[in-house]
């Protein structure tokens, strides 16, 4: 009777181990498939790491140029303002000297139309100035790019150092300061239909009519 | 009274196109600062500044962060403050108002309006 049992455990035991080695012989094409999987993905991964490393690298350098551009551009404004200035200062003595040449000699068509002239050149000259508040506004905008430059920067190094490769803060271009959040307004638009500033006008208007409002309630409250 | 400005903004540029448009409408007295440190500096030492014209967006100390800093201090915390800033938005203007600025410009400007809202304030301090 110890014996049958026996050998129904063997055989239960051998029963076991051939479905093993059948489930084996089933699971090694398919170990297969996932070895050969990551043969091809290891380098595929590698050539992402070095493409992120790659990117990262170049990142300081793009901040740089856009840097340098509004950099370019603030020196040009300024020569602008330059000969602007050179211009109205100009126009200011040739205006004066006009009056009075026109105190002098009377009234004079020629005279007026000169006159005339150079009063639209004046204009022209102010609303030089005034186009050149672009700079500005333009220089804003670029200190929003750089700023989500560095937001990608930031995203991609957290990936570098998934992937246990060298944190790219230590590359040797990344010493760039990219601008602080404060500095810039990313909605900066050079909008010169004036729709904020009637914004603003109503909104100013508003908070000072409540202002009244509430001085007026302070002084019944008073008496 | 003659009015004494500070110039305050983080450009160059724009300190120099405010001053010009300053000068446009009659007036020649202003001192510049580069952010708000800056202004908040000229300020304490400068006892003859009697008006700010200050951007928003600067590093170091904000615009904002200046007008809050002016209206928190005894000796100079009365003085007429007007924004003029690239930010549009309502919640913005909002903001600026609430910090108790005087008045709002939205760049780009004109000296003409630049010159509405110096008298607006001055006729509304009398």
């Amino acid at each position: 009777m110890d014996n049958n049992n026996s050998f129904e455990n063997i055989f239960k035991k051998l029963g076991d181990l051939k479905d093993f080695f059948v489930y084996g012989q089933k699971l090694i094409p398919i170990l297969h498939k996932i070895l050969d999987f990551m043969h091809d993905t290891v380098p595929l991964l590698e050539n992402v790491n070095r493409s992120i490393q790659d990117s990262t690298s170049k990142i300081p350098k793009a901040a740089m140029q856009i840097n340098s551009i509004t950099n370019a551009n603030e020196i040009a404004t300024t020569e602008i303002l330059d000969i602007v200035d050179s211009m109205s200062l100009d126009i200011s003595n040739m205006q004066t000297k006009l009056e009075s040449l026109k105190s002098k000699i009377g009234e004079d068509e020629d005279l007026n139309s000169i006159l005339s002239t150079i009063d639209k050149i004046n204009t022209g000259v102010l609303n030089i100035t005034i186009s050149l508040q672009v700079q500005d506004i333009t220089s804003q905008q670029l200190s929003s790019v750089n700023h989500l430059i560095q937001s990608i920067q930031e995203k991609l190094a957290a990936l570098l150092i998934e992937f246990k490769e060298k944190d790219i803060h230590e590359a040797p271009e990344a010493d760039f300061q990219f601008p602080r959040d404060g500095s810039f307004n990313a909605d900066a638009r050079y909008d010169k239909n004036n729709s904020s500033q009637i914004l603003a006008d109503s909104l100013v208007e508003e908070t000072l009519n409540k202002a009244s409002q509430s001085e007026i309630d302070k002084l019944f409250a008073k008496s | 009274m003659a009015l004494k400005f500070l110039v305050v903004d983080d450009s160059v540029t724009m300190r120099r196109i405010v001053a010009n448009s300053l000068k446009t409408i009659g007036h020649d007295l202003y001192v510049e600062a580069g952010d708000g440190r800056e202004a908040l500096s000229k300020l304490t030492t400068d006892d003859s500044i009697n008006f700010v014209i200050t951007d928003w967006n600067m590093p170091e100390v904000s615009g904002l962060e200046l007008v809050k800093a002016i209206r928190s201090n005894e000796k100079f915390g009365t003085i007429p403050i007007l924004m003029v800033t690239t930010r549009g938005l309502k919640e913005d203007i909002i903001e600026a108002l609430a910090a108790k600025v005087n008045n709002y410009v939205v760049k780009p400007f004109t000296p003409q309006i630049l010159k509405e809202k110096i008298e607006q304030i001055i006729s509304a301090a009398v």
